[in-house]
């Protein structure tokens, strides 16, 4: 996909100036305006490509794009081990405000994969969103905590990442490549995502081995789209490996085209 | 300690993010932080944020930046070999820290094919004064396979495991490889003597991650030769630690130890920012 170099500007906004942002101007006077929302830790760099893509496809198609990364991740200021939620929240909400400035649209629609995916439901009503796209967003907090616990844990005993099994306290406190604290940790295993009043289509494309429970969180069947292909989210081998799903960004840049 | 984003190069095409110290001697180089593989300037696991921040408040001025096509950077629009490209996307880099630090010379960073394209640089850039190589290049040797054979050769149970695993149908990762090509060892030999003869510093430091063909301190010795024994060569090997730095008391240490070497072969003549 060829991309205009001057209509993809990186800048830093909000408090401080802490958060980091790439803002992706539309071809033509922006009609829709689209905030992406990261995930956290280790799928945000993962993700890091397929964003990029979105973004360009969506620029491509009229609608302004802001991609930013949260207190505490990516080139946004703050140490990873200062992650947190409400932080989260508040950033995102910045960040739907940074996008409506930049781009003069008032109506944003906000995507997220996984944890963006729930952050963006979360902070809803504090963003202003009007309308969500969230793709395999944790709903489940503590069930997320344990498999993150679990993964971590056998990291230590990896063979075909290090040379020598390492201790316990060699992998204490962290997940997957990142510093958390006490306090974040509680904060995801508490995690509680109400449905929001915003129109929202969920794309699933959890592995079929682990049926995941939408059911008690959304109403309306027809807005739940499952994607062919499985995601490899939790697949130690492919930890350093890239996301990318062309069927995703098509289904997204449909959804929002077609959102009123 | 102040962070900005820039969009810069040749083409309008790089996107990079400079850490500028909030007081800066004068003379002190500036630090420019390479891609590692395909992942965008932040390094795996947030590394190059890490580094850039820790020798930020050390006093140096720093660059992360993505590479052409890599991350947030798109294609120049020349026709290029990806070494030609490589070289002159550090070039603008270069000249983009220069601008905002008023630094002249520099020092490239750069893990696993951030290595080979700070090797390249550095092979011809006269503004490059050193380089830090983290798993490099490096080459299997008779060192190598004495310390990785011998031990399997006198264990039982791996013998055990082999013959099991004969029986089991063979299996494919199914991922496709992209890798590069290393350079001949006796040219890589020569590239660091000329580099160090032309006054460059050289800082390898390697990892356990890497263990398929490097696997203790001495086959610095044994790929290189006399040239790492030069008083302008840093090595040290991590062998607890992965290829990427996964675990945060890995990356401290390796961030200890780059931390040090720039001090003692460029050090900021006035104290770092607060």
């Amino acid at each position: 996909m060829s991309a205009r170099p001057e209509t993809e500007v990186p800048f830093y906004f909000g408090p401080e100036s802490a958060l980091f942002g790439l803002f992706h101007a539309s071809a033509t006077p922006a009609r829709k305006a689209v905030l992406l929302c990261p995930p956290l830790g280790q799928d945000q760099i993962r993700c890091h490509r397929l964003y990029r893509q979105l973004a360009q496809a969506l620029a491509a198609e009229g609608i302004a794009v802001l991609r930013f990364d949260y207190y505490g991740t990516g080139d946004s200021a703050g140490g990873s081990v200062e992650m947190d939620w409400q932080r989260c929240l508040a950033d995102t909400a910045a960040a739907a405000n940074e996008l409506r400035a930049r781009s003069g649209v008032d109506r944003v629609l906000a995507f997220g994969a996984r944890l963006g995916g729930s952050i963006a439901l979360a902070s809803a009503a504090q963003a202003r969103l009007a309308g969500i796209v969230a793709w395999d967003p944790v709903l489940d907090g503590r069930a997320y905590v344990a498999q993150l616990d679990a993964m971590q844990s056998a990291l230590r005993l990896d063979g075909q990442r290090f040379m020598v099994p390492r201790k316990a306290d060699d992998v204490a406190a962290q997940w997957l490549g990142f510093a958390i604290s006490d306090g974040f940790r509680q904060q995801l295993a508490n995690l509680h995502v109400d449905r929001p009043a915003a129109p929202m289509l969920l794309l699933d494309s959890l592995a079929s081995d682990a049926p995941p429970s939408w059911g008690g969180f959304m109403i309306d069947a027809a807005a739940v789209r499952r994607m062919e292909s499985a995601t490899p989210w939790n697949d130690p081998r492919r930890l350093e490996v890239a996301i990318l799903s062309h069927p995703l960004i098509q289904a997204v840049t449909q959804h929002v085209r077609e959102a009123a | 300690m102040q962070e900005r984003a820039f969009r810069f190069g040749r083409a309008r095409h790089l996107v990079g993010i400079a850490g500028l110290p909030s007081t800066q001697a004068p003379e002190t180089v500036g630090v420019i932080v390479l891609n590692a593989g395909l992942v965008h300037r932040i390094g795996p696991f947030r590394l190059h944020v890490e580094m850039t921040r820790r020798l930020n408040a050390d006093g140096y001025p720093t660059l992360r930046f993505d590479l052409s096509t890599i991350g947030d950077s798109a294609a120049s629009g020349e026709s290029q070999t990806r070494k030609q490209q490589i070289c002159a996307d550090v070039e603008d880099a270069m000249h983009l820290l220069g601008e905002q630090a008023a630094c002249t010379r520099f020092v490239l960073i750069g893990l696993c094919s951030g290595s080979q394209s700070a090797h390249m640089v550095a092979c011809s850039d006269p503004k490059v004064a050193g380089a830090v190589f983290l798993d490099g290049y490096a080459y299997r040797t008779v060192g190598y396979h004495l310390r990785y054979y011998l031990p399997r050769l006198l264990d039982m149970k791996r013998w055990l495991l082999v013959l099991s695993r004969r029986r089991q149908a063979p299996e494919g990762s199914g991922e496709p490889a992209f890798t590069v090509a290393p350079l001949p060892q006796a040219v890589v030999r020569a590239d660091f003597a000329g580099m160090l003869d032309r006054g460059l510093k050289l800082c390898l430091i390697y990892s356990g991650g890497i263990s398929r063909y490097f696997n203790h301190a001495r086959q610095f010795r044994e790929c290189f030769g006399r040239v790492v024994s030069r008083p302008g060569v840093f090595t040290r090997f991590l062998k607890e630690a992965d290829h990427t730095y996964i675990l945060t008391g890995d990356r401290n240490r390796l961030l200890d130890n780059v931390e040090r070497w720039l001090s003692d072969n460029f050090p900021v003549m006035t104290g770092g920012s607060p």
